[in-house]
């Protein structure tokens, strides 16, 4: 891992230049350029308000109002764009800079890192909609219209109402929650990067991976639910689960996060990242080979 | 394109001297095959035998080159000349042996590795620099210079999905040529372009010769190679056959080019013929030969040297006029030579044939003027007691061969007999110089 970070250290103008161009390709030839950062997480949170909240029926709380759930997944719905993205992305970018891993001196380790530090950048344009609507919902919480009020349920356990809406100095918190959030996904990404060269069915299989994860993340539902059925093991040995709930406790809540959750992901992370990045170093040598 | 840095310490080893530039030991590198790609995978968890197997693609190989020196690796398709490549560069890592690199590489084995199609060509210069490991510095100055050789106008702000297949390569090769290496490793990136900008790409080639740089070409094209290096590496297999000056090295490639020729052509018409023929079929060409200067049988053969078409025929019913032609196209169907024994100064007159006759029909040359390419013959066998002669056998695309012009003295198709006279005028005197072909 010290040598991954030295590597990254030695290519830093390298990787900066690849942060850039991902960031610009993302929105160069599209005429809404920039916008998209923030359109499409809106437009995916309309979809799943409509599935989950409408159709489905989902009971978040005793009582909510119809703004609470949407600030609420859109939150999930952002951290998760950005952890799922990379790690897709990562697995297949060996493959897809070959040219340049095979006719070029390349540093690869900075590929996985570019990837990360793009989507984080990119998720950093996303989270303040969910604080401006914070702020919004704050000043006028009944702009799309009063709480609904749920029928209570025999087995539901106990009153729960969702905590109102509110933003504080634990915002200080993030850059924590960004690290950590970093370290986890590099460690996967550097992980199934390298592996996906030993079998490329992994790529395919990622896409699939990230969805089941995602649907099994509390991100449409509540936690509540889950638990509630007892399937709270789930949640319990889900970090993503732990990451979104600390995001929705500071840019929600206006809460400091659970600490010992944020320092198991973090525990996790750096784990991970260990694991993966010596992985993927080991095999590093092995690369023109395998492509 | 790429920079590396392998240095040993100033002392070096005992081979290899401060004269040498690249020194590389019992260089070899393997690569292991696997039937199922799932094999691979097992191989890295699970211990105990290997489920795949070797594939060498470099072989014991000891190369010196010297500091400022010219080098060119040629070989067969599959020799192994862009893996050698690739080991000497750093891009891949020996199974055995050693590289040690003297000095800044860069290679020039993909013009424009890495160029994203959505951006602009300045744009593409800046990030492809510093794939190339230039500093931001190096950059700005370099800059507008890049800009200048690619010669891309304004095109150089258009993004380059837009670009043609020349302008992509121009600008890949002018990156690429801005880098100030010690080294220059280029693997064929030059026959690409037009005429004017490759001109320009040999007149870059030759001011790093002149600087005292180290050039490493590869290529399959000998006349490349022998017009640029002085020592020529030739590989095979994976191994080196033979090193040494280009004179020397020619020559055993040559012979190796002919004998594989051969090989080639001759399993080329083995094989059924797929082309049409057609006639009446009183008589039949039933072989057909070429023979070389030697009057051995070919299918390859050098420029200049002797050659000889023989077919064999027979006759199945009594032909009043037969005449026996040939007709001698390049493999893109140029028509090159069409000729036959009756259309002559003193024509040969071949009249009354009976059936069950049998014989054989020769048309040689002393020269055969053709350049290097592959080439096929027609033959014909034409009834010509009418007016308008029809065919009795013709036989399209009937036999192949291959040529091959060891000199590249001369271009295209033909190899002409001519002379050069070039006069100068300085006042009333007079200098006359005369070339033969």
């Amino acid at each position: 891992m010290i040598a991954l970070a030295r590597s990254l250290k030695r290519n830093r103008r390298l990787l900066g230049d690849f942060v850039v161009r991902d960031l610009r390709a993302r929105y160069v030839g599209s005429s809404m350029g920039f916008f998209w950062s923030v359109v499409y997480p809106f437009l995916n949170l309309c979809i799943y308000m409509f599935v989950f909240s409408m159709v489905l029926k989902v009971r978040f709380a005793d009582s909510v109002a119809p703004h609470q759930v949407a600030l609420w997944m859109l939150c999930g719905i952002t951290v998760w764009a950005a952890f799922g993205e990379t790690l897709s992305r990562s697995t297949n970018t060996l493959v897809e800079n070959q040219n340049l891993i095979q006719k070029v001196v390349f540093p690869s380790e900075i590929l996985p890192t570019f990837l990360c530090i793009s989507s984080l950048i990119n998720m950093c344009i996303g989270l303040p909609i969910v604080i401006i609507g914070v702020l919004v919902f704050q000043a006028f919480p009944d702009l799309l219209g009063p709480p609904e009020v749920m029928p209570v349920l025999t087995n539901a356990s106990g009153p729960n109402d969702m905590p109102p809406l509110s933003l504080g100095w634990s915002l200080l918190a993030l850059p924590v929650l960004f690290l950590a959030q970093a370290l986890f996904t590099l460690g996967l990404g550097y992980f199934f990067a390298a592996l996906n060269l030993f079998l490329r069915d992994v790529y395919h299989l990622m896409g699939v991976g990230v969805t089941v994860w995602m649907f099994a993340t509390p991100i449409f539902y509540p936690p509540q639910m889950v638990i509630d059925k007892g399937y709270g093991w789930m949640l319990a040995w889900n970090p993503m689960h732990w990451l979104i709930s600390a995001y929705r406790q500071i840019l929600i809540f206006g809460a400091w996060p659970d600490w010992a959750m944020v320092a198991s992901f973090g525990a996790v992370g750096l784990v991970l990242l260990f694991l993966g990045s010596k992985f993927f170093l080991w095999q590093k040598p092995q690369f023109p080979d395998l492509l | 394109m790429s920079t590396a840095f392998h240095t040993t310490d100033a002392a070096g080893p005992a081979h290899g001297g401060a004269g040498s530039a690249i020194f590389a030991q019992d260089l070899s590198k393997s690569y292991r095959m696997y039937d199922k790609p799932i094999h691979r995978l097992y191989d890295l968890i699970l211990p105990g035998k290997s489920r795949g197997r070797d594939f060498w693609a470099v072989r014991n190989v000891y190369l010196d080159i010297a500091r400022g020196s010219t080098v060119g690796i040629i070989g067969e398709n599959g020799a192994g000349k862009s893996s050698l490549l690739k080991l000497l560069t750093g891009i891949t890592q020996p199974t055995t042996g050693s590289v040690q690199v003297r000095g800044r590489v860069a290679s020039l084995l993909e013009l424009g590795a890495g160029f994203h199609p959505e951006f602009s060509g300045r744009d593409n210069i800046r990030l492809n620099c510093s794939v190339l490991g230039m500093s931001d510095a190096e950059i700005t100055e370099r800059f507008p210079k890049i800009v200048e050789f690619s010669e891309l106008g304004d095109f150089i702000d258009r993004p380059v999905k837009t670009y043609s297949s020349g302008m992509y390569v121009r600008l890949g090769f002018s990156v690429a040529a801005s880098v100030d290496p010690d080294i220059l490793i280029i693997d064929e990136a030059l026959s690409v372009g037009d005429e004017h900008f490759r001109g320009k790409c040999i007149n870059r080639l030759n001011d790093f010769r002149d600087a005292g740089k180290t050039i490493i070409f590869v290529s399959h094209d000998m006349g490349a190679v022998k017009s640029m290096c002085q020592w020529v590496v030739l590989m095979d297999k994976g191994e080196i056959l033979e090193q040494g000056t280009a004179e020397k090295v020619s020559d055993e490639y040559l012979k190796r080019a002919k004998a594989r020729g051969n090989e080639r052509m001759s399993a080329i018409n083995r094989g059924s013929s797929a082309y049409p023929r057609w006639g009446s079929g009183e008589i039949e060409v039933t072989e057909i030969e070429m023979l070389d200067g030697e009057g051995k049988p070919a299918h390859a053969f050098t420029t200049g040297e002797g050659f000889c078409v023989r077919l064999r025929w027979k006759a199945h019913m009594d032909t009043k006029e037969p005449v026996f032609g040939l007709g001698l196209y390049r493999s893109d169907g140029t028509y090159v030579n069409g000729s036959n024994h009756h259309w002559r100064d003193k024509p040969i007159a071949l009249r009354d044939v009976r059936a069950g006759e049998s014989g054989e029909v020769e048309m040689s040359a002393d020269a055969l003027q053709l350049l290097q390419g592959q080439y096929y013959l027609t033959t014909f066998v034409y009834d010509h007691s009418k007016a308008a002669p029809t065919a009795i056998d013709h036989r399209e695309h009937a036999h192949t061969f291959e040529v091959i012009d060891p000199r590249h003295l001369q271009h295209g198709m033909l190899f002409l007999n001519s002379r050069w006279t070039v006069r100068r005028r300085s006042g009333d005197d007079v200098r006359t110089e005369e070339s033969l072909s």
